[in-house]
């Protein structure tokens, strides 16, 4: 299994390298992130805003930055298409389940975007002495559990929508209200604690917050002990849901899949 | 005359076209609803935290708000497509029937295709206009309307221009998809006040990206707060780009020599 993701992986970095342009605009549709820590940096400049200090909006945007782009998932626009156009069949009769192709796919992606990011970022925390983490070996192994486990929600939240498209054609509109609910629900828009209490609330229960801005808040030392505890088990039991759904989804869809067009 | 006819004929193809497509259209629809959600949200939440950003109020501020939605309502439905078209016709070199047609060229590759569906963004910014000027307490004078109007059609034109530029690229370059996704990206900003961003980058949002003239300056307008100066900026921002456009096109399919031949 190992040797087979290592020449998947090795594939599909050889894809992505050719090309390279692509990738700086995938970084450059983090701009949004950008923009609301200008907008946020705008407004704590009076003093702190409930708790936050210029410091640690950069601090929280440029971690968000960071993980948003090792969780970006983009699989059902691209199995959708392959549905659509017939060419999901001959991935069927392969040895190997198509699911395993599109995580490697994912995976180079996001060590082909590290490379860009992580020195643009490690320039502005140095550029920024305020801007401060708390790095122990404790919170850097929690935040890498969070970032995995936040990177397997979004990616089978995705799946579980790709394969929709075996029933029906609207299936990248609703990945794009899954992307609409995550730019408010994640933490891009704001730092969740920037919410109402009612919402914070909600948000701890729902999977939103565990896509981003629970990772975030981990290395920014905003939350530890059983609350660090508590997000974990909850961002788990929603990785093992959503693992529950796809496998169900999947076979269901299989069943009725009728390779249009070929 | 003959134009208008062609664009009515244009804006009816579209229109039919979208409509066999029922499903489609209530979910896209539905999608343009959404996003204007995070818009809204997003300039709220700002304002649960602090009562005013670069200066303005927040029913101010969802003026912006609303005319960002707007716009980009307008981007989605007559340039977007058919700058996607532009692009494809130059790779496919397609685009030879549409230089051998009688009419000029710029206005039927510009203004060939349209999503009509993104007409809910138009909608539902202007409801939000209106919304934000009647809680305000505030109905606009004559002065001020024309004003706005002079500035909204130039934030039209300038809008415009660039893509057209950006489409006219791709005579050159294959990638211009991608320059697509910056300039909205960039857009983004325009969701906030100008006064917003700190220095280099406000000038640059105000001169060399002109953010500021697509929202910030047309509701400074609408709100009767416009500096005197920014007026005639505009027009001939406006023009200038509209104008440069043109030319960028003109020289564009003088020179080109068709796909594949």
């Amino acid at each position: 299994m190992i040797r087979k993701y290592a020449a998947l992986i090795r594939m599909s970095w050889s894809i992505s390298m050719a090309y390279r342009a692509e990738q700086v605009v995938w970084v450059l549709t983090s701009l949004l992130s950008v923009i609301m820590m200008l907008v946020w940096l705008s407004i704590s400049r009076g003093g702190p805003v409930n708790g936050f200090t210029s410091g640690d909006f950069v601090a929280y945007y440029m971690v968000g930055l960071v993980v948003r782009q090792l969780t970006g998932v983009w699989t059902s626009y691209e199995m959708g298409n392959e549905i659509r156009e017939g060419t999901l069949s001959p991935q069927l009769l392969r040895p190997i389940h198509p699911v395993h192709r599109h995580v490697a796919a994912n995976l180079a992606e996001k060590a082909m975007r590290m490379t860009l990011l992580v020195p643009l970022v490690s320039l502005v925390f140095i550029l920024t002495p305020d801007a401060r983490l708390v790095l122990t070996p404790w919170s850097i192994g929690a935040f890498a559990l969070s970032v995995a486990g936040a990177w397997a929600i979004s990616f089978l939240a995705d799946y579980a929508i790709a394969i929709l498209a075996f029933w029906t054609t609207q299936a990248a509109a609703l990945a794009q209200v899954l992307y609409s609910l995550r730019i408010v629900f994640t933490g891009i828009i704001a730092p969740l604690q920037m919410f109402p209490a009612a919402m914070q609330a909600a948000l701890n229960w729902l999977p939103f917050r565990y896509m981003l801005a629970f990772s975030s808040e981990i290395l920014l030392g905003q939350t530890g002990g059983d609350r660090l505890w508590f997000g974990l088990l909850v961002q788990w039991a929603w990785v093992a849901f959503f693992f529950v759904a796809v496998r169900i989804l999947w076979r269901l869809g299989a069943r009725s899949y009728s390779a249009v067009g070929a | 005359m003959r134009y208008l006819r062609l664009l009515g004929i244009f804006m009816r193809a579209g229109i039919l076209v979208e409509l066999e497509y029922r499903a489609n259209f209530a979910v896209r629809v539905l999608l343009s609803l959404s996003w204007t959600a995070v818009t809204l949200i997003g300039t709220t939440v700002l304002f649960t935290q602090t009562g005013d950003i670069g200066g303005w109020t927040y029913y101010e501020a969802l003026v912006i708000a609303g005319l960002f939605t707007a716009m980009g309502g307008i981007i989605q439905a007559l340039l977007q497509p058919n700058v996607q078209k532009i692009i494809e016709m130059v790779r496919l070199g397609t685009l030879d029937f549409l230089l051998t047609k009688p009419v000029n060229s710029q206005f039927m590759a510009s203004l060939r295709h349209s999503q009509i569906y993104s007409v809910t963004d138009v909608l539902s910014g202007a409801a939000i206009v209106v919304f934000s000027l009647s809680r305000l307490g505030y109905a606009p004078d004559t002065g001020s309307l024309a004003a706005f109007i002079v500035m909204f059609v130039m934030a039209l034109l300038i809008v415009y221009s660039i893509w057209i530029a950006m489409a006219t690229l791709s005579f050159w370059f294959v990638q211009v998809g991608n320059l697509t996704e910056l300039f909205s990206a960039v857009y983004d900003t325009a969701r906030f006040p100008v006064s917003t961003f700190q220095g280099l980058l406000r000038v640059f949002l105000t001169l060399v990206a002109p953010i500021a003239f697509i929202t910030t300056f047309p509701a400074q307008a609408i709100l009767g707060k416009l500096d005197g100066g920014i007026l005639p900026l505009a027009v001939g921002m406006g023009v200038t780009t509209f104008v440069a456009s043109a030319w960028f096109w003109r020289y564009a399919v003088r020179t080109y020599s068709s796909a594949s031949s």
